[in-house]
């Protein structure tokens, strides 16, 4: 029993870096209706890019690279943004599906160039020992993750509903063609979008690199499937809905490990997403469809 | 009429002599193949850096000398195929169709397997229109591949005799070392391998009882579960049979929920650079056998040579340096003439002189060769110790 109460609490901690991916898939898709597939990747190529920290200061303090690494994923952001959907043809869905993909493997690419594919290290949010609450045991740096992670949603949750930005952005959601006649620039809100994203993506990074301990760039893939299922687990366009969803998918994917073996977890996971698709296709937080 | 008679003369010594520095300047073109892009890119760099170096050297020394006396200038070309056994199924393909005699590679054994599995089973076997094109590895290491075909050559460590020595000597200096856990990447080839039909046999062979495993993927962030069966397992040695990535993230967790068993043994693969950068103050401590460390002149020398072409020497690309002297060796013994009418000849006679070598010479001593085309490697036991590898023990002396 004590293991099963281990899993669930690893894995919601865990749960956590996935639910801040979701929600940065989840909100480019609230805003844009698109799916940004290099999301999850841009994330880790922040993270990484954290690390120059060090070529300038070699002792540099953890939360110095977590700020540069959310500052740089916000400009990576930007910059898919550019190369991904401002010169795209924003009426054709499947060109920036495309546009997105090949931006992951090209994100992916480069770091694997500039790194040889190497494992870096990457500093931890705490280096301490676990509290242990009986048997059951919390990793201190996980639960700062969730905090962090906690306190990046309701950042972004107060943009998007206590400031005009977020007034904005979310007029643009709803009704892009009455936002515009109301005087708000889409290309404006939606490069903001990405910026915002970008650097909730490298805050998403940087705390995967620190509960890990090493990026490398086999993180990108795994988190871009974890990412989507979280979001559409979640609903897809709901904040909400990715915090929840990526809790239940880490706890989930524990415990089906604990029980099944790490080479089932994943059969598990997917058969968690089909069942949704199947039986609740809107996600647990369904949102209400409400576009020109 | 005298003068033109100079000029014809003049003209024919000109043409003869551009041909015999053209028969004195032939190139003798040796490609490489592996990972330059992936994850395990930092194989195919180094096995590139090491090609190259070995090559400038053999050059700088004269070059080859080819059966007809002329001298041949060795070239490298590596080519990528991505850690993908299609990619390098078809890499080897278009080399074959050039004029090349001999390729070196692949770095993953995911690669190799099916690979050497397109090549002629059995030399000279009419039936089989299998590809008739030597292949030397340097770095695909999972054992007894060269079997598959009488084409494919190994030089690489043989990880059985690496454990089996380990775990011997383990017993007679380590005797209160009794059970051992290990930790494998499940869905790595040659983690995977290693593992069950090598660390674990061997493990138990030399008198320690063996625990159990726990199991993760190539592309695992969170170890927790893992390390909590490695904490309940509570054995004297945990040994990781896992690449570096994931060796590292099992490390750091180990250290977070306050793992420390008595020895860490790790997998030959990690026995290099990228597991320093990515968890040196974790891994210290951790014993590995390899087949190269600079404890030899040569070895020291080459180490140098390697790191002037960007590259880092290691048991892997190691493997790479002495492949390009045992070919140099093999073309000159064998008389390979390096000349486009011959190149079905010279393939043969590449695959016959490896065939026939018993012993080469290695960086850190002498390499027997095996029957089976394989690589009976001489090897050391080196641990992580101030985020470098140090040699703990030579099983050689």
């Amino acid at each position: 029993m004590i293991d099963l109460a281990q899993s669930i609490v690893d894995g919601v901690l865990f749960g956590t870096t996935y639910a801040v991916i979701g929600i940065g898939f989840t909100l480019i898709f609230g805003v844009m209706h698109k799916i940004n597939m290099s999301f999850a990747a841009a994330s880790i190529a922040g993270a990484y890019s954290g690390l120059l920290v060090f070529l300038l200061w070699k002792t540099a303090p953890p939360i110095v690279v977590f700020a540069t690494s959310a500052a740089l994923a916000g400009l990576i952001g930007y910059a898919i943004y550019l190369l991904c959907f401002r010169f795209i043809p924003i009426a054709s869905p499947l060109a920036t599906l495309m546009s997105t993909v090949g931006m992951l493997l090209l994100v992916d690419e480069i770091i694997v160039h500039l790194t040889a594919g190497m494992p870096l290290s990457y500093p931890a949010i705490y280096d301490g020992y676990p509290i242990e609450l009986g048997q059951l045991i919390l990793r201190v740096d996980l639960l700062l993750v969730f905090l962090v992670c906690l306190v990046a949603m309701a950042v972004l949750l107060y943009l998007l509903y206590r400031t005009r930005l977020g007034i904005a952005t979310r007029a643009v959601a709803q009704q892009p063609v009455a936002a515009q006649l109301c005087g708000i620039r889409l290309t404006q809100v939606n490069a903001i979008t990405f910026v915002m994203t970008g650097t909730l993506g490298g805050i998403a990074g940087a705390m995967i690199g620190a509960s890990v301990g090493v990026l490398s760039p086999l993180l990108s893939l795994p988190l871009t499937v974890k990412g989507l299922i979280v979001t559409v687990i979640g609903g897809l366009g709901s904040i909400p809905g990715a915090i929840v969803a990526g809790l239940l998918v880490g706890a989930f994917e524990n415990v089906f490990q604990m029980w099944r073996g790490v080479t089932e977890r994943d059969m598990y996971v997917m058969l968690l997403l089909f069942a949704f698709l199947v039986f609740r296709p809107g996600g647990l937080f369904r949102i209400a469809g409400a576009r020109d | 009429m005298k003068s033109t008679a100079l000029l014809l003369a003049a003209t024919a010594l000109v043409a003869f002599g551009s041909a015999a520095a053209e028969a004195q300047e032939r190139v003798v073109k040796i490609y490489g193949f592996g990972a330059k892009s992936g994850v395990v890119r930092s194989f195919g760099i180094n096995s590139e850096a090491a090609m190259k170096a070995a090559a400038d050297e053999i050059n700088k020394a004269g070059g080859i000398k080819l059966g007809d006396g002329a001298k041949g200038k060795v070239e490298v070309e590596f080519l990528d195929d991505r850690c993908n056994a299609e990619e390098g199924i078809s890499v080897v393909r278009r080399i074959a169709s050039t004029e090349a005699l001999v390729a070196v590679g692949p770095t993953c054994s995911n690669v190799a397997e099916p690979l050497f599995g397109v090549l002629q089973k059995k030399a000279g076997d009419a039936g089989d229109t299998g590809l008739q094109f030597p292949i030397f590895t340097d770095v695909a290491v999972k054992g007894g591949l060269a079997k598959i075909s009488e084409w494919a050559f190994r030089n690489v460590p043989s990880e059985a005799a690496m454990y089996d020595k380990l775990f011997a000597w383990l017993k007679t200096t380590r005797p209160e070392l009794k059970t051992i856990y290990g930790g494998v990447e499940e869905d790595f080839a040659h983690s995977r391998a290693t593992w069950y039909s090598v660390m674990k046999e061997k493990a138990g062979a030399g008198g320690l009882q063996v625990k159990g495993e726990s199991k993760w993927l190539l592309a695992d962030t969170n170890f927790s579960t893992q390390v909590r069966e490695i904490k309940a397992a509570g054995a004297d040695i945990v040994a990781i049979s896992a690449h570096p990535f994931t060796t590292c993230g099992v490390l750091k967790e180990m250290r977070r929920q306050g793992v420390k068993p008595k020895l860490l043994i790790g997998l030959t693969s990690s026995s290099s650079l990228e597991t320093l950068q990515g968890c040196a103050k974790e891994a210290e401590g951790i014993v590995i056998p390899t087949s190269f460390a600079p404890v030899t002149p040569e070895a020291e020398t080459a180490a140098s040579i390697v790191a002037k072409f960007n590259g880092s020497l290691d048991l892997h690309s190691g493997a790479a340096y002495e492949n390009m002297f045992i070919l140099k060796d093999v073309f000159e013994s064998m008389k390979v003439m390096g000349k486009p009418d011959t190149v079905a000849a010279d393939r043969d006679k590449v695959r016959q002189g490896l065939a026939k070598l018993q012993t080469t010479k290695g960086l850190i001593g002498t390499v027997k060769r095996t029957p089976d085309r394989e690589a009976e490697k001489p090897f050391l036991f080196v641990y992580a110790k101030d985020a470098k590898w140090a040699v703990l023990h030579n099983p050689m002396n």
